[in-house]
């Protein structure tokens, strides 16, 4: 399990992934704060739209990455400094680094665990030079834990204050001098989301990097006490509040508040979560798929004609470079680009849920239910939208702040029954169950919730035992207007690297099944023009064949047409169609010849028991890979181990799943 | 607030948060599964119904 990597590991991760930033001799600048104080925000708007994220070597924590300019130059013009800075030359650019959030260094998470080793790393030498802890004015107790331990080290420390509006609202006065006088570090106001206070905050760290490190600060000995330790912090702490700090008596109750009496009131609060979560799902599904739907027809369409044009004029019309061209470079493409509307979607409400603080309430909500699978409240929104597609799903994990949580959420996830599967699941009940079609399809929608139950408690009982023991302990931040700005970075930046890592797979995929499809086996055809059920495609599905017959659909039409959802399940029925050479079914559920053929072949393989070989083939069809977007978001959201550990676990519930309704079903008629 | 019950580490988490024997804590209102929202220097934290049993809260009047 990656999240066990050891301390030395880290270290050496942090190098690597620091050599190309800190390349020039740039200082490296370590971003930490507690989960909520504004430190994301604050990053975004340091470096803008040069946000580099990507998880850590070695780890599914995730780290931002970016280039940040202070006034490093400014240092040269002060005599008494020169020589001070332990990097070669001074330039103007510092390599800041967005760490995850930890309310301490005692290390609990594996995401805490990894922050402790980057900035207290066992070799002092790949330390930091610089620590910015963010600190929430409105909640400064809670946000000053990590400045006491930071402080207990020998190194360069400046706190960056955020929220000050919040604590104002709360009449909550911070004296900003006194505070720095208290901890001994520099203290800046900032407003990330106003983009106020970023250069005061650059010329601070810029100062702090022309000075020698601070001195730790004086502590009495405790003999590694740590309940001592932890006294002696709290009340180093609150020593600085109460200097520092003036707080109203009587704390006033904030529009904050009565909005939350509601929305996490015992009855209310579920019907307020499922309504935001009815209009997520809407979005994702209804708004999304006219755009869908638009790019799929400007490339299958005028894209692949206009392709077809200038191949035929280049004197390449008809031969296989065309075939490559339109069938598998466009169609990849294509399929890709119909993502991005869907993926902006999503990332863009997720953003929106996450910022306004509407997430936090939602978690407490459904904590409860979905503590049954070991998973924390917020992993309900991934699995809801995962019904209407499972790729903005697995990007939605990241609304999970621990690393485990996200990799057994992304497992879950495909086991959700998305709007593709729907469709083949219509046009088989309307084949097979013309008088019930309508409860066939509801019947699928309860496996698939029974299949995400049984494989999340099957995970948790023996990957992750401990999880989801922790008693839910989380911060309800105040409610904020979201910001545009602020949207738009986090919505572009994330929609950028699903682009960056998905395109390759997906095109790469598409045009391998082309290449199979294309190579004739058994002397019909010639490359680029031969049926599929000559191809070698058809040859490779008719050699796992035999491995179906003990689930009823043993024919080869069925695992082609198998093998082909594995790119995407909207192909299941154009693949059949296809197999058949009978026109593709205008109305899903009026199948007409396509029908006839495809309960032929069913009967055929089950020897009779047609019922019990659909049922098989159905619920296969939901519990198997979803589709190649699908495993290019796992891949760049929890690694390729991950990934392929979740192909294995759903090909082999899909298999036994299957063998043992039909089997059972079998013996039942 | 009288005191904190739990594991070390459950402890710390909630002395993290603010939580510690001796602190001053507000209840504000219940929560879906029996949970409370509490409010503790500036902050609000929503516990669970057993977290919200293992700390001991003394009633005083404001």
């Amino acid at each position: 399990m990656t999240t066990n990597s050891s301390a030395s590991n880290f270290a050496s991760c942090h190098s690597d992934a620091a050599g190309p930033l800190a390349a020039s001799g740039a200082p490296v600048v370590a971003l930490v704060g507690a989960p909520n104080v504004g430190k994301s925000t604050l990053f975004n708007s340091l470096t803008g739209a040069r946000r580099q994220v990507g998880n850590w070597p070695g780890t599914t924590v995730e780290v931002g990455r970016a280039r940040w300019s202070v006034p490093l130059r400014e240092r040269t013009a002060v005599p008494d400094l020169a020589g001070a800075g332990s990097w070669d030359e001074p330039g103007s650019e510092v390599a800041l680094l967005d760490l995850p959030g930890a309310y301490s260094l005692d290390a609990i998470s594996p995401d805490e665990q990894f922050t402790r080793t980057l900035l207290m790393p066992p070799d002092e030498a790949d330390r930091p030079d610089l620590i910015v802890v963010v600190a929430d004015a409105s909640r400064l107790a809670r946000s000053l834990y990590l400045v006491s331990q930071v402080r207990e080290s020998e190194g360069r420390v400046v706190v960056a204050l955020t929220m000050s509006d919040v604590a104002a609202r709360r009449e909550i006065e911070v004296d900003v001098e006194e505070l720095h006088r208290r901890l001994g570090a520099p203290v800046v106001r900032v407003d990330p989301r106003h983009g106020i206070g970023d250069a005061d905050l650059a010329r601070a760290v810029a100062q702090s990097l022309g000075r020698p490190p601070l001195p730790a600060r004086p502590r009495p000995d405790l003999a590694g006490d740590e309940l001592a330790s932890a006294d002696e912090r709290f009340a180093w702490i609150q020593d600085a509040i109460d200097a520092a700090t003036v707080s109203p008596q009587a704390e006033p109750r904030t529009w904050s508040d009565r909005i939350d009496r509601w929305v996490t009131a015992p009855w209310l609060g579920p019907i307020i979560f499922l309504a935001v979560m009815w209009v997520v799902f809407q979005l994702t599904t209804t708004a999304a798929a006219p755009l869908q739907d638009g790019l799929d027809a400007l490339f299958s369409g005028p894209v692949s004609t206009a392709a077809v044009a200038v191949l035929s004029a280049i004197g390449l019309g008809g031969s296989w470079v065309e075939s490559f061209v339109v069938d598998g470079l466009i169609a990849g493409v294509g399929m890709l680009l119909t993502f991005v509307p869907l993926m902006a979607i999503m990332f863009a409400l997720l953003a929106l849920l996450e910022d306004s603080g509407y997430m936090a309430r939602a978690a407490v909500v459904t904590d409860r239910t979905m503590r049954m699978i070991g998973l924390p409240g917020r992993a309900f929104l991934p699995l809801i939208v995962g019904f209407g597609c499972n790729v903005p799903a697995i990007s939605a994990t990241r609304v999970l702040p621990d690393s485990r949580h996200r990799i057994l959420t992304a497992l879950l996830v495909p086991f959700t029954s998305c709007s593709a599967r729907l469709a083949v699941y219509v046009m088989l009940a309307a084949t097979f169950f013309p008088n019930s079609a309508g409860n066939v399809v509801f019947a699928m929608y309860m496996i698939s919730i029974l299949f995400v139950v049984v494989v999340g408690l099957a995970l948790k009982k023996t990957l992750w035992r401990t999880m989801g023991r922790d008693p839910l302990l989380l911060d309800l931040p105040a409610y904020q207007p979201p910001h545009l700005r602020i949207l738009g970075i986090v919505t572009w930046g994330r929609l950028k690297g699903f682009l960056r890592t998905a395109s390759g797979i997906i095109v790469a995929t598409v045009a391998a099944v082309w290449l199979l499809q294309s190579i004739p086996v058994g002397g019909q055809g010639s490359f680029a023009d031969v049926p599929v059920s000559d191809s070698a495609y058809a040859a490779a599905a008719q050699t796992v064949t035999p491995v179906f017959a003990p689930a009823g659909f043993g024919n080869w039409e069925a695992v082609g047409a198998l093998a082909v959802g594995f790119v995407a399940k909207e192909a299941v029925i154009s693949s059949w169609s296809q197999t058949y050479a009978v026109e593709e079914p205008s109305e899903l559920d009026a199948p007409g010849a396509l029908g006839d053929a495809v309960r032929e072949d069913f009967a055929q393989s089950s020897g009779g028991h047609t019922t019990a070989a659909v049922w098989a083939f159905m619920i296969f069809l939901l519990a198997y890979t979803p589709c190649v977007a699908t495993l290019a978001t796992q891949w760049r959201e929890i690694g390729r181990k991950w990934t392929l550990f979740g192909v294995g676990v759903q090909l082999s519930v899909a298999w036994v799943a299957a063998v043992a309704v039909f089997q059972v079903g079998r013996l039942l008629s | 607030m009288t005191e904190v019950e739990g594991t070390p580490s459950m402890k710390r988490r909630l002395a993290e948060m603010g939580i510690r024997t001796g602190s001053h804590v507000r209840v504000l209102y219940r929560t879906t599964g029996g949970g409370r929202v509490v409010s503790v220097g500036g902050a609000r934290v929503a516990l669970d119904s057993g977290l919200a049993a293992a700390i001991g809260i003394e009633h005083r009047d404001d």
